[in-house]
C-alpha cells in the first residue's frame, strides 16, 4: 500500500500517525502556551478530530491537518503560562575538570537563557524552539506554523537577536 | 550589532549552515559571534517536560471509544428505509392508474341532466337516469360509446361514431341524433346528417335522414317523422312523444320526477302523443293523464295509483 492510498481510518495507520507527530504537536502547542496539560489536551482533541474525519483526510495530508486543527484549537484557548524548560548538563570536551565557579556560572547562564526564551514573543519562541529542541528544518516549521519559509527565517533571526540583547555580553 | 542584522534572515541561515564560507568567516570575526554561538549551543541542550506517548495514546483511545459509545444509541430510525420505498411505489401506482386509466364513466340519477364533451369536441347530453361509458385513449380513431338510457349526440365530423346499446348500434359520420335505450325499448331520432341504425334484437337495419325517427318495440319496427328542432325538446325542459306506448311515457315521468306509478289498473299498450314539462309534477301529470282519460291519486310515498277512468265508467 502506498502512502497515498493508506486509510487514516485504519487503526495501525492512525497509530503510526500518532507516534510520528504527537510529540512535536504537543511541543508546538507547549511553546505557544507554556501549559503542558493544555498542550496534551489539544493534542488529544486534534487526534480525535482526525479520527472523526478519517474518511475525508488523505494519509499524506494528515500531518498538516493535525497542526492546523491544533493551531485553531489553540486560538480558542486563552490561558497562557510562562513556559518552563529543562536542560541536559553540558560537558565541554576541552574542559575535563569543572571548577565549582564554572558550574555556577554555567547554571546561571542557563537560567537567564530560559527566562529570556520564556519572554520571547510567542511567534519567535515557537520557531526558535521547534528548530533548537525538536531539530525541525525551516521547511517543516513552515508547514507546522502555517507561514512561509522566509517568514520562519525572519522570526528565527529576530529570536536570536532578541536573546543576544537580553543576555548582554557573555 | 553589525551589518549582518540588516539582512533579516542572516542569523537563520547561520543556524541552518547555509552561509557561504566567506560570510561565515566574517561573522566569526565579529564581536557578536561568541555570544550568539553560546546561546545557540546552550539552546540545543534545552528539553521540554517529559513526554509519555503511550500513556497519551491510551487516553486518546478510551476517549474515542467512549465517544463512539455515546454516539451509537443516538441513531434512532423512526421508520426502516424500505417504508419510504413502499410509500413511493404506492404513490407511483396510484399516479399511473390515474393517468393511464382512460375508461370514462358518466352517470345521471333522477331528474338530473349532464353534458359531456368528448375528446374530439363532440357533445353528449345525458337525460335523467342514464349511463355513458367510453375510452378516451385513441379516441379520434375509435369513437365508440356505450349507452344505457337516453342521450342526445352532437357529433363532430370524423371517423365513424358508434353508440352501442343493449338494443342495437347507432353509427354516424358527424350529425346530431337522439337515442333512447331502456329495457326492451329502443328509439333513435335523427336531427341532422345521416344515421344508420342497426337493431340487434329485431336484426334490422335502417338509415335515418333528418326529421326521421325509428322505434323498435317487441320486435316491431315503427318509423315516423317529427318536427325538426335544433335540439331535442328534453333539453329545453320538456319531453315530447309521438304515438309512444304509455309505458315509455310513464318511465320518462318516473325518471324525471322520481315518482313511482302503480300501473296494475291500466292498459299499458295505449299510445300517447304529446309532451310534459320537467318543472312541475302536477302540471306534467295533468297534461299526460287528462287526454288519456286516466285518473290518478298520489299517496305520501311518491307513489301514484293510476285508474283507467273509461273502464271505471
Amino acid at each position: 500500500m502506498t502512502e497515498e492510498t493508506k486509510s487514516v481510518c485504519e487503526q495501525k495507520n492512525y497509530e503510526s500517525l500518532f507516534n510520528t507527530h504527537s510529540k512535536s504537536l504537543r511541543n508546538f502547542v507547549y511553546y505557544k502556551c507554556g501549559d503542558i496539560q493544555q498542550a496534551e489536551d489539544i493534542v488529544q482533541d486534534a487526534f480525535i478530530k482526525l479520527w472523526d474525519n478519517c474518511a475525508k483526510v488523505i494519509f499524506t495530508k494528515a500531518k498538516s491537518f493535525l497542526f492546523t486543527v491544533a493551531r485553531n484549537l489553540f486560538l480558542n484557548e486563552v490561558a497562557h503560562k510562562k513556559i518552563v524548560l529543562q536542560h541536559r548538563v553540558y560537558l565541554p570536551e576541552d574542559k575535563t575538570i569543572e571548577t565549582p565557579e564554572f558550574l555556577l556560572e554555567e547554571q546561571q547562564f542557563m537560567k537567564k537563557l530560559k527566562d529570556a526564551i520564556a519572554n520571547l514573543p510567542e511567534k519567535q519562541r515557537e520557531v526558535f524552539l521547534l528548530s533548537r529542541i525538536d531539530k525541525k528544518k525551516y521547511s517543516e516549521i513552515s508547514e507546522i506554523t502555517g507561514i512561509s519559509v522566509k517568514a520562519v527565517e525572519k522570526r528565527m533571526s529576530q529570536a536570536l537577536s532578541v536573546l543576544r540583547e537580553q543576555l548582554g555580553n557573555i | 550589532m553589525e551589518n549582518h542584522f540588516k539582512d533579516s534572515t542572516f542569523l537563520a541561515r547561520w543556524i541552518s549552515g547555509e552561509l557561504t564560507p566567506e560570510e561565515l568567516n566574517n561573522f566569526k570575526n565579529s564581536k557578536d559571534y561568541q555570544a550568539l554561538n553560546k546561546i545557540n549551543e546552550a539552546s540545543k541542550l534545552l528539553e521540554t517536560p517529559q513526554y509519555n506517548s503511550d500513556a497519551l495514546f491510551t487516553k486518546l483511545q478510551t476517549k474515542i471509544n467512549s465517544k463512539q459509545q455515546d454516539k451509537a444509541p443516538t441513531v434512532v430510525k423512526l421508520m426502516p428505509t424500505w417504508v419510504y420505498g413502499v410509500a413511493a411505489s404506492i404513490l407511483l401506482a396510484f399516479g399511473l392508474f390515474y393517468f393511464l386509466n382512460t375508461n370514462k364513466h358518466f352517470e345521471t340519477t333522477f331528474s338530473q341532466q349532464l353534458t359531456v364533451v368528448l375528446p374530439d369536441n363532440s357533445k353528449v347530453q345525458l337525460n335523467a337516469n342514464s349511463q355513458l361509458d367510453f375510452k378516451s385513449r385513441n379516441w379520434e380513431n375509435n369513437r365508440i360509446l356505450s349507452l344505457e338510457g337516453e342521450a342526445f349526440f352532437d357529433v363532430e365530423k370524423g371517423a365513424s361514431f358508434k353508440v352501442l346499446t343493449q338494443q342495437g348500434v347507432v353509427e354516424v359520420l358527424g350529425t346530431e341524433f337522439n337515442v333512447i335505450s331502456r329495457d326492451d325499448y329502443f328509439e333513435v331520432q335523427c336531427l341532422e346528417g345521416k344515421v344508420r341504425v342497426e337493431s340487434l334484437i329485431a336484426n334490422k337495419e335502417a338509415i335515418l335522414l333528418p326529421g326521421k325517427a325509428i322505434r323498435i318495440l317487441n320486435n316491431t319496427t315503427e318509423e315516423w317523422d317529427f318536427i325538426l328542432t335544433d335540439e331535442p325538446n328534453w333539453l329545453l325542459g320538456e319531453s315530447t312523444f309521438m304515438n309512444t306506448p304509455i309505458a315509455q311515457v310513464l318511465l320518462a315521468l318516473e325518471n324525471q320526477y322520481k315518482v313511482h306509478f302503480d300501473t296494475s289498473n291500466i292498459d299499458l299498450s295505449k299510445r300517447f302523443t304529446g309532451g310534459f314539462t320537467h318543472k312541475n309534477l302536477n302540471l306534467a301529470l295533468k297534461t299526460v293523464f287528462l287526454p288519456m282519460e286516466i285518473a290518478y291519486s298520489a299517496n305520501d310515498k311518491n307513489q301514484i295509483i293510476l285508474i283507467d277512468s273509461k273502464n271505471k265508467n
